[in-house]
C-alpha cells in the first residue's frame, strides 16, 4: 500500500486547494494525451495521489504546475504502455453535416475532433511536446523543463508534430472529398 | 522539390519557435513560394484548433468523480495507523503478557503458633484458648496487602477444655475470619 502522510488538517486543507486549482488543467493534458475519458480520470486521480505524498518536499517557491506538468506526463505514458489504445484513420467516424444555421460553430467543432483524433495518432513524445506547447501554451523552455530534455529536442518533437498531424488532417479531409 | 528543406523551419515558424537567426531566410522565401504559404497557413489553422482545445469546458462531473475518488483514497490512507504505532502496539502487548506470564512465587506458608496454655478454670464451662494470633484487620480500609489478596492456608484454632481428653480443634478461613 502507497504509504501517505498522516492527516493534517491544514495539510488537508492545502491540498485541497491546489488540487481545485489545477484538477481542471491537469485532466484536460490526461485526456489529450491518452484520448479516454476513463483512462484520463484515472491518470489524473494517480497524480493527485502523488502529489499528497510528496506535498511536504515540493518546493513550493517554484508552483506545483511543472511539477503536476511532469507527473501527469510520465502516468499518462505509463497508462497508455499498459492500455495501449490507438487510433487509426479507419476509426475516425465520418463527420455529420452541420445544419446551417449552427454551421459554423459545428464546422469548428468537427475540426477539433479532427484535431483530437490526430493528436492521438502521433508518438507519445511528440503528443505530450505538442500538448503542451501547443494547446497548454507553455514556453519552449517549459516543456524543455517539464520533459527534462534540451530545447532543441523539443523544437524537434514539436516540428514532427505538427507536420504529422497536418498530414493526418490532409488525408481525413481527402479521404471525405 | 527545393522546398523540402524549409518544410521543417516553417513548421517551426508557424508556431513561434524558429530561432531568430532562421527567421529571415525563412520569410524570405515565403514571400516567394506560394506552396510554403499555404503550408504555414495551415499549420497556423492547427495549432489555433489544438489552442482552442485548452478552452474547451470539461464535465464537470468528470471533474467532481475524480476529486471525489482522490479525497475519499486520500482520507482512507491517512487513517491508517503507522508502522510506528503497531510497534508500539506489539510491545505494549508482549510486556503485558509477560507480567501476566511470570512465574509467582508461593505464598510463605504461615507457621502456626501452636501452645497450649493452662487451662482456664472455669466451673461448669468449656475454657477455650485461642493459640493463633488473628490476623489484624488493616485500619486502612482500602488497603490490602498483597498476601490478603491469596487466600492462605486455614488457621487452627485450639479449644482446650477441662477435660484434657477432650480438645477441639476449630479450622478457620483467614479471610472470612477478617471480615
Amino acid at each position: 500500500m502507497t504509504a501517505y502522510p498522516r492527516e493534517n488538517s491544514g495539510e488537508l486543507a492545502a491540498f485541497e486547494r491546489i488540487m481545485s486549482q489545477c484538477e481542471r488543467r491537469v485532466l484536460r493534458v490526461a485526456l489529450r494525451l491518452l484520448s479516454n475519458p476513463q483512462d484520463a480520470q484515472d491518470a489524473a486521480q494517480e497524480v493527485f495521489l502523488r502529489l499528497y505524498k510528496h506535498l511536504a518536499h515540493l518546493d513550493q517557491t517554484r508552483g506545483y504546475e511543472p511539477w503536476l506538468y511532469r507527473v501527469t506526463v510520465n502516468v499518462c505514458r505509463d497508462t497508455a504502455r499498459v492500455r495501449r489504445r490507438s487510433v487509426a484513420l479507419e476509426d475516425v467516424p465520418d463527420l455529420v453535416a452541420p445544419q446551417p444555421d449552427a454551421y459554423h460553430d459545428a464546422a469548428r467543432a468537427q475540426q477539433r475532433e479532427i484535431i483530437r483524433r490526430g493528436l492521438s495518432c502521433l508518438g507519445e513524445k511528440e503528443r505530450a511536446a505538442l500538448v503542451l506547447r501547443d494547446v497548454e501554451g507553455l514556453s519552449t523552455r517549459e516543456v524543455a523543463g517539464i520533459l527534462d530534455s534540451s530545447e532543441n529536442t523539443v523544437r524537434s518533437q514539436i516540428c514532427s508534430a505538427r507536420l504529422k498531424l497536418r498530414d493526418f488532417t490532409g488525408r481525413l479531409l481527402r479521404r471525405r472529398s | 522539390m527545393s522546398c523540402l528543406k524549409f518544410v521543417n523551419d516553417i513548421a517551426l515558424y508557424a508556431g513561434g519557435d524558429l530561432p531568430a537567426g532562421r527567421i529571415g531566410r525563412i520569410e524570405s522565401h515565403l514571400a516567394e513560394c506560394p506552396d510554403c504559404r499555404a503550408l504555414a497557413e495551415e499549420l497556423r489553422a492547427s495549432r489555433v484548433l489544438l489552442g482552442e482545445l485548452r478552452d474547451e469546458p470539461l464535465e464537470d462531473a468528470m471533474v467532481a468523480h475524480v476529486r471525489q475518488r482522490v479525497m475519499a483514497e486520500v482520507r482512507a490512507a491517512t487513517r491508517q495507523p503507522s508502522r510506528l504505532y503497531w510497534k508500539l502496539a506489539l510491545a505494549a502487548t508482549l510486556a503485558l503478557l509477560a507480567v501476566l506470564m511470570r512465574p509467582r512465587p508461593h505464598p510463605a506458608k504461615k507457621v502456626l503458633a501452636h501452645s497450649v496454655g493452662a487451662p482456664r478454670a472455669t466451673a461448669g464451662s468449656h475454657a477455650a484458648q485461642t493459640v493463633v494470633p488473628v490476623a489484624r484487620k488493616s485500619r486502612h480500609r482500602y488497603h490490602r496487602a498483597p498476601a490478603a489478596a491469596q487466600p492462605g492456608p486455614p488457621l487452627l484454632v485450639q479449644f482446650v477444655t477441662d477435660d484434657p481428653n477432650i480438645v477441639i480443634y476449630w479450622l478457620v478461613n483467614p479471610k472470612t475470619q477478617g471480615g
